[in-house]
């Protein structure tokens, strides 16, 4: 049912100045309360969200754009208020993903066409006239407005001053000063949503307001420069109203700024985290690993133990459960990752990486917050591509995330082992310094970085072309992480990491076990590999794969391990029939020395150094750039670059 | 990578400078911003707009961003974006509003 709501309340000194109209617009009664939370970032907006909606939450993405819309309930006296917690933005021009996405929000083109009941506009009381420059454009929207101040512990320790009642008054709208992280002083927060809850929606009165462009005496709109001056001067106005007195800068954050920024020791202090972070993923997340596969292989044993041997016990632990263990085993470092990046952010330092690795990412085409995604490339690119969204620029996001795949994961580990093993003799390369077998492996590693620093200049220059992109960041204080920010934070990770990408690879899974499977014998029992479907399919592409050197054996090698690299590997050895086969396999070896030569064996390592050989890696692609466009893009770019470097290696080899 | 950014004419106001040239710690009034208007948003929208004031704190080495403290927060940008704002002393800028 719609009713028709107007609102009669006064909007204050600024609303007055700006010359705020009133107009009508619609409530939609009989469905919950819904609360959007606005501010810049790094304001306490996030904390707020997570105080007041707890495990409520749900993640998705907006339609058409991959700015993620995280949503929860809060419970106001019982009854529910749906709170939306939009990016973190500096202003509603639509420049950024982030701005359009908020901006469309709160003017009701996105949400079904509804535009939020009310909004919570967050601010940091520390950085209260920088912060406040958003206040204006949010008001404007004419919204039932609480401004929530955060950070009252901070402005109180550091000696700030303000005047709640001024403030108020001058803003025309309910303003509060709390502490994010304490629950209890958010009152004010909760005493404006049970009020606003009250309230019926018919006497529930909301105008659209429409804030008057401003413009010169002539009535011709004002310069950019001079707006934003003319709103200076009335931000400085509602400070001196609200006897604002600035806190002194952190003690600490000066300290720390001056090691962590230090012009030697910066760069130290950014390549030692950089190490440890890496160390985490590539190391650290072994038990975790083993120990998730461990328990996974151990559930599909108990399965199988409990089912009757036909087809459906194979599709479920074969397929199914085999894909849900290829999914939930990248569990443990995407956890590692996300670990370490919410309590970069939540710090403050991750600002300061950014700012650090800059100049370096530049050369590139990218930015100082490509670097990191770009490293954990190195342990896998699925945590890594997911690493991406701190990427702002959404053009350089995109391209972070086109080139992490070209960086050496761990999965390519086991076909360049096994390859290197089998053809490459061991020997010094550079004196006792590097043999050959290690050159062979660090060649690899340059291949790769070489693919990604090409690929990102290619796509720089063209289909991602921007112009030099605004970096301007704003470097918030230090911070201690909380445990509830960060839990939540690698508890919505870890939710849409399984429910999205693992529909997807399951989905994969389950064609790649028909392949194997059909046509079954007459006892209903799966043929061998060379007789099914995907052999068959491996037959089919010989044809194409024989100018890089590989027969069918490979071929079908190529299209099982499309599930993930390293599948080859087990692949190779059921169709040489060795038992147990891994890397380290001699027997493995010794077959394939019996049927690739070295220039064959040599195209395969360049093949596996470029084809984007993963489906996890496809599928988490599809949900971060938000459909099949760029992975599709990827996918075919990697292989036709993988076949050309492989077709090239097994000429001249 | 080809850029938008174009360096203000040196010096043409007596001492204005460009916030690129500023040595660390010294405090500047912002004078103008030498840029088009969707560029500078992202500056004025942070507040640095002609008046605020700046001063550097820290360069990145290899002509990486600088950090600049802006009316109490701190702020980091990339150099060709320094070199688009011209700035003035804040004590000459005090001078100025003195003599007025």
């Amino acid at each position: 049912m719609l009713v028709r709501a107007q609102r009669s309340r006064s909007h204050g000194t600024l609303g007055r100045e700006l010359g705020f109209q009133q107009q009508r617009r619609f409530f939609v009664a009989g469905v919950p309360l819904r609360v959007a939370l606005v501010g810049p970032p790094n304001a306490g907006k996030s904390t707020l969200f997570n105080q007041l909606t707890g495990l409520r939450q749900r993640v998705a993405n907006y339609p058409g754009v991959t700015v993620e819309r995280h949503s929860g309930v809060a419970s106001v006296g019982g009854k529910p208020v749906e709170v939306i917690d939009l990016p973190g933005i500096h202003g509603l021009s639509p420049r950024s993903p982030d701005q359009t996405v908020t901006r469309n929000v709160l003017l009701g083109m996105m949400e079904d066409g509804r535009p939020p009941d009310a909004v919570v506009l967050v601010v940091d009381a520390t950085r209260l006239e920088t912060h406040l420059m958003i206040a204006e454009p949010v008001l404007a929207l004419g919204l039932p407005t609480l401004v929530v101040l955060t950070m009252a512990d901070e402005l109180d320790e550091r000696g700030g001053r303000l005047d709640m009642a001024g403030l108020s008054e001058k803003l025309g709208v309910e303003a509060a000063l709390v502490n994010a992280r304490n629950a209890t002083s958010l009152s004010p927060v909760r005493d404006f949503l049970a009020g606003l809850l009250a309230t019926s929606p018919e006497a529930r009165e909301c105008p659209v307001v429409a804030a008057v462009e401003p413009s010169d005496r002539q009535g011709r709109p004002l310069p950019l420069v001079d707006q934003f001056k003319a709103r200076r001067q009335r931000v400085q106005g509602i400070g001196r109203a609200a006897a604002f007195r600035p806190p002194a800068p952190s003690k600490a954050t000066r300290r720390i700024d001056a090691f962590v920024l230090h012009r030697v020791w910066g760069p130290v202090v950014f390549l030692a985290v950089v190490v440890v972070v890496f160390q985490a993923i590539f190391k650290g997340a072994v038990p975790l690993i083993d120990g998730t596969e461990a328990v996974v292989a151990g559930a599909g044993a108990f399965i199988a133990s409990v089912l009757p041997d036909t087809w459906l016990r194979s599709l479920l632990i074969d397929g199914i459960w085999a894909g849900v263990g290829s999914v939930v085993v990248f569990l443990p470092q995407i956890l590692t990752l996300f670990l370490f990046i919410a309590i970069m952010e939540d710090s403050g330092y991750m600002v300061r990486a950014a700012v650090v690795a800059d100049r370096l990412m530049q050369r590139a085409g990218l930015q100082g917050q490509s670097f990191l995604p770009l490293l954990s490339g190195y342990a896998c690119a699925v945590p890594a591509i997911m690493a991406a969204r701190t990427v702002e620029d959404e053009r350089d996001r995109i391209a972070t995330i086109f080139v992490t795949p070209f960086m050496t994961c761990s999965a390519r580990l086991p076909v360049y082992a096994l390859l290197i093993a089998a053809f490459i003799p061991e020997g010094p390369l550079l004196g006792p310094f590097l043999g050959q077998r290690a050159g062979a492996l660090l060649g690899l590693y340059a291949l790769g970085l070489f693919g990604a620093v090409l690929t990102a200049f290619l796509l720089k220059r063209s289909l991602l072309r921007n112009p030099a992109a605004a970096f301007v960041m704003e470097l918030p204080p230090y911070r201690w992480p909380t445990l509830r920010s960060v839990g939540a934070r690698l508890a919505g990770r870890a939710k849409v990491f399984l429910l999205r990408v693992g529909k997807i690879i399951m989905t994969v899974s389950i064609v790649l076990w028909m392949l194997a499977r059909f046509p079954a014998g007459p006892d209903g029992a799966a043929p061998a590999i060379e007789d099914s479907a995907l052999g068959a399919v491996g037959r089919f592409i010989e044809p194409a794969v024989e100018p890089l050197g590989f027969d069918w054996r490979i071929g079908i090698g190529l299209v099982t391990s499309l599930a993930a690299r390293e599948v080859i590997v087990g692949t190779l050895g059921t169709i040489y029939g060795v038992e147990s086969a891994d890397e380290s396999s001699l027997e493995l070896q010794a077959a394939l020395q019996g049927s690739l030569d070295v220039g064959a064996a040599v195209a395969l390592l360049v093949f596996f150094a470029f084809a984007l050989q993963c489906m996890s890696t496809v599928a988490v692609m599809k949900r971060e750039t938000g459909g099949w466009r760029w992975p599709a893009l990827q996918f075919g770019y990697m292989l036709a670059l993988a076949c050309a470097g492989a077709w090239a290696a097994n000429m001249l080899l | 990578m080809e850029g938008t950014f174009k360096p203000a004419p040196v010096a043409a106001e007596g001492s204005v400078r460009v916030l690129a040239n500023v040595p660390l710690k010294e405090e500047v009034v912002l004078v103008r911003i030498d840029l088009a208007g969707d560029a500078a948003e992202p500056l004025l929208e942070r507040g640095i707009v002609p008046g605020c004031r700046l001063c550097p704190l820290h360069y990145v080495p290899g002509d990486g961003p600088l950090v600049c403290s802006v009316d109490g927060s701190l702020v980091a940008l990339r150099r060709e974006m320094a070199t688009c704002l011209c700035v003035r002393s804040a004590r000459e800028a005090m001078g100025l509003l003195d003599a007025n």
